[in-house]
């Protein structure tokens, strides 16, 4: 199943469950640490279930835009094959563009992050475990130093 | 030339009638294996629809899949019921052809892991099912083989045959030979270690696996029996690899087999070899991109043939293997018959491997010849690749292969003719060092396309394998990525990327009929007699496999997924997009 397609429906009885209980009730708790199950992990920016952020959300990109991160992370690219899945340059080829200025999952530092390192449901390999913490990081500063079309959505032929 | 390879040749000849009436058309009016028959011709003995009356066809039945992939392969059509196998998630639909409107019997819907959609190279397709006993047995995705009740629609067995965590997914269609369900994995692109399985069609056991390399214990090649015409010695598929590359070496079986019953072998073709940087995998590493005979009761391996040695292009020989008899230079010949994506079209004795002709059916440049003295390719030198070559210019055809193994070609005992789906394609090569990490791409190379001379980008030929020459040609805009169908009626079928079927005069090349069937085609079509009696003709509408990775934008599901169109072919995306649909057809 698609996780994005349960999202609006999420939104909603989110928002049906604030309003019941008043203001002021729709900012969550903090979150005893003894809880049983790990913190609801949201695809992207939209509908997560108690409006929490996924762990990986606050992380920064300790590189932040560091050119010579972004050149090592375009070695890597290749070199731990995301290249086969995503096209040279990240252009899109079984897997989706990376250069597109569009995301499944989101295209912010944190979000980046948690595709490489856990992987996604649909095809993307985790490389936590793989690669460190810091390798991670160079692929996502690669990723994000590529330049981004403002917003490709007409194409039309002459 | 060897010895053994003349005592198996006049075992050939005393048996060769049994074989002719065998391998033609079992029953005419249905299509019950993937290549219709045994020799993989996809000759229909149906002759109601001709070249004089093709102009009439219409459309009389549609079905919309539900399924967005590529829809490679072909539906089969048994007694009165038509099935149908999707792309991921692999759906069975079975058909009532003895009812209007054709309502479903029973549809099956097996529960098939979605990672494996990350583990499959070139789209979530699937080449088909076979029917044997009263079974239909496919191939799931993720790597397992069932067989449902064709009745019922019941699941009789389910066996994992192949291994996603090590990057082996399936796509190919069975082949069932007496009680064997013969199967191979996709995976050339991640590091796999290629095979073939046999299962036992009652119980889906497996009941022997035969590697494509390694020693000579694992590929099942004994002294006793492997005569091959061109090559002699232990451990080939072993000492023609530097180091332990061959573990890794690819050599993936997601074509299509075929079956000489008098000879009982089993013929197959095995992919490319991994990674692309031929220069990580010195030597020959056979037996990838190479044709293989096996006893299909055993699995033992009787001969192989490579054409591509040491593949530095991704020419995987995946292609059908199909079987015929053929005058050549006044000698009467069992053949086998192969349209390599190497550019190549190879006519080989398919008792001994022995090459009989090989000429070029596309353009061809990296390759002067190929020796029939030796079997091997003379090379030309500056079309090598490999990380030290840099970015090597200009080599034809390209990795799309002349024809697609996707694509299979059909032949006509009639004509005498071959009828070919080919690309025409070229391209840039660069590779680089590969890492293998297993489970993911093992490949590592930059290949731009470009567009072979004359201005188009296909053609549907027709081909005469004794002298190696084609016959005549439709050009395309667009390369040609369907399968084709040819019947006693002397009318071939095809289809085209950007989504027309069209019937073709056999004899001449003459373009009879054409009807625009929605997305581009990458099926194969069939042709059988439904309970009514009449003549039909059924193909898939749904462009995919490799389309679905380098045509640019034909895809509209995914809103985070936006590409510009191809550079080697900007218009394709202009006149199709994804989308699974079964058409049928009838005068």
């Amino acid at each position: 199943m698609d996780l994005r397609a349960l999202k609006p429906a999420l939104a909603v009885a989110l928002l049906a469950l604030a309003a019941c209980e008043g203001p002021g009730t729709a900012e969550p708790e903090a979150v005893p640490e003894s809880r049983s199950a790990p913190l609801a992990v949201r695809y992207d920016q939209w509908g997560s279930a108690g409006n929490l952020a996924p762990p990986a959300e606050d992380l920064v990109n300790p590189f932040g835009e560091d050119a010579s991160a972004a050149q090592q992370g375009e070695v890597l690219f290749g070199a731990m094959n995301c290249d086969g899945c995503h096209g040279g340059g990240g252009i899109g080829f079984v897997g989706p563009s990376l250069v597109d200025g569009r995301w499944r999952y989101g295209g912010e530092d944190g979000a980046l992050f948690h595709s490489i390192f856990y992987g996604r449901a649909r095809g993307m390999p985790a490389y936590g475990g793989i690669l460190s913490d810091a390798t991670v990081w160079q692929l996502v500063t690669y990723v994000r130093s590529q330049p981004v079309p403002d917003s490709v959505p007409t194409v039309r032929w002459p | 030339m060897s010895t053994n390879g003349s005592r198996a040749f006049i075992g050939t000849l005393i048996l060769s009638t049994v074989f002719a009436s065998a391998a033609r058309g079992q029953d005419g009016d249905q299509w019950t294996r993937p290549g219709k028959d045994f020799g993989a011709t996809r000759y229909s003995e149906l002759d109601e629809i001709t070249a004089a009356n093709a102009g009439q066809l219409r459309p009389t039945w549609t079905f919309s899949t539900g399924v967005l992939g590529g829809h490679e392969g072909q539906p089969l059509v048994v007694g009165e019921t038509m099935y149908v196998v999707t792309p991921y998630p692999n759906v069975l639909y079975a058909f009532d052809l003895s009812e209007e409107d054709y309502p479903l019997r029973f549809k099956y819907r097996p529960d098939v892991n979605p990672a494996a959609v990350g583990v499959a190279c070139c789209d979530a397709v699937n080449r088909g099912a076979v029917y044997a006993e009263g079974k239909i047995v496919y191939n799931l995705l993720d790597g397992r083989t069932v067989a449902v009740d064709a009745e019922t629609g019941r699941e009789l067995w389910k066996t994992k045959v192949a291994d996603l965590t090590s990057g082996e997914t399936i796509t190919m269609a069975p082949l069932v030979i007496g009680d064997r369900v013969i199967v191979g994995p996709s995976g050339g692109e991640y590091g796999i270690h290629g095979w073939l399985k046999a299962l036992d069609l009652e119980t889906g056991s497996v009941v022997w696996t035969a590697r494509n390399m390694g020693p000579d214990s694992e590929v099942l090649a004994s002294p006793d029996t492997f005569k091959s015409f061109y090559d002699e010695g232990t451990d080939l598929a072993l000492d023609s690899w530097s180091g332990d590359s061959w573990k890794r070496g690819g050599a993936p079986v997601w074509g299509w087999l075929s079956y000489d019953p008098t000879l009982d072998l089993v013929y197959y073709g095995t992919g490319n070899t991994g990674p692309y940087n031929a220069e990580q995998r010195a030597g020959d590493n056979k037996w990838s991109s190479s044709v293989l005979a096996r006893r299909p009761g055993d699995g033992e391996l009787v001969w192989a043939y490579q054409f591509t040695p040491n593949d530095n292009w991704d020419y995987d020989a995946n292609a059908e293997n199909i079987l015929t008899e053929l005058t050549i230079d006044g000698q009467s010949r069992n053949v086998l018959v192969h349209f390599d994506k190497n550019g190549f079209a190879y006519t080989l004795d398919r008792a001994t491997g022995e090459l009989l002709v090989a000429e070029p059916y596309v353009h061809v440049n990296w390759a002067k010849r190929v020796d029939l003295e030796t079997g091997r390719p003379e090379v030309d030198p500056e079309k090598l690749t490999g990380k030290s070559h840099g970015m090597v210019k200009n080599i034809c055809p390209n990795l799309e292969g002349g024809k697609s193994p996707a694509s299979p070609a059909s032949y006509s005992p009639q004509t005498g003719l071959f009828y070919v789906p080919t690309n025409n394609l070229c391209m840039d090569w660069q590779s680089d060092e590969a890492a293998y990490i297993q489970g993911t791409p093992y490949v590592s190379a930059n290949v731009p396309y470009t567009a072979g001379p004359g201005g188009h980008l296909g053609a549907f030929i027709a081909w005469d394998a004794a002298t190696g020459q084609r016959v005549w040609e439709i050009k395309e805009k667009f390369p040609v990525w369907s399968g084709s169908v040819v019947t006693a009626g002397d009318v071939s079928f095809y289809g085209t990327l950007d989504g027309w079927f069209k019937a073709a005069n056999a004899r001449t090349g003459e373009l009879l009929w054409k009807f625009k069937v929605g997305s581009g085609v990458v099926g194969a079509p069939i042709t059988y007699r439904g309970p009514d009696g009449k003549q039909y003709v059924a193909v898939y509408a749904g462009i995919g496999g490799d389309w679905f990775l380098i045509a640019g934008d034909v895809r509209s599901d995914d809103p985070a997924d936006v590409r510009p169109p191809a550079d080697f072919a900007p218009d394709l995306a202009r006149y199709t997009s994804r989308g699974g649909m079964l058409w049928i057809f009838a005068l």
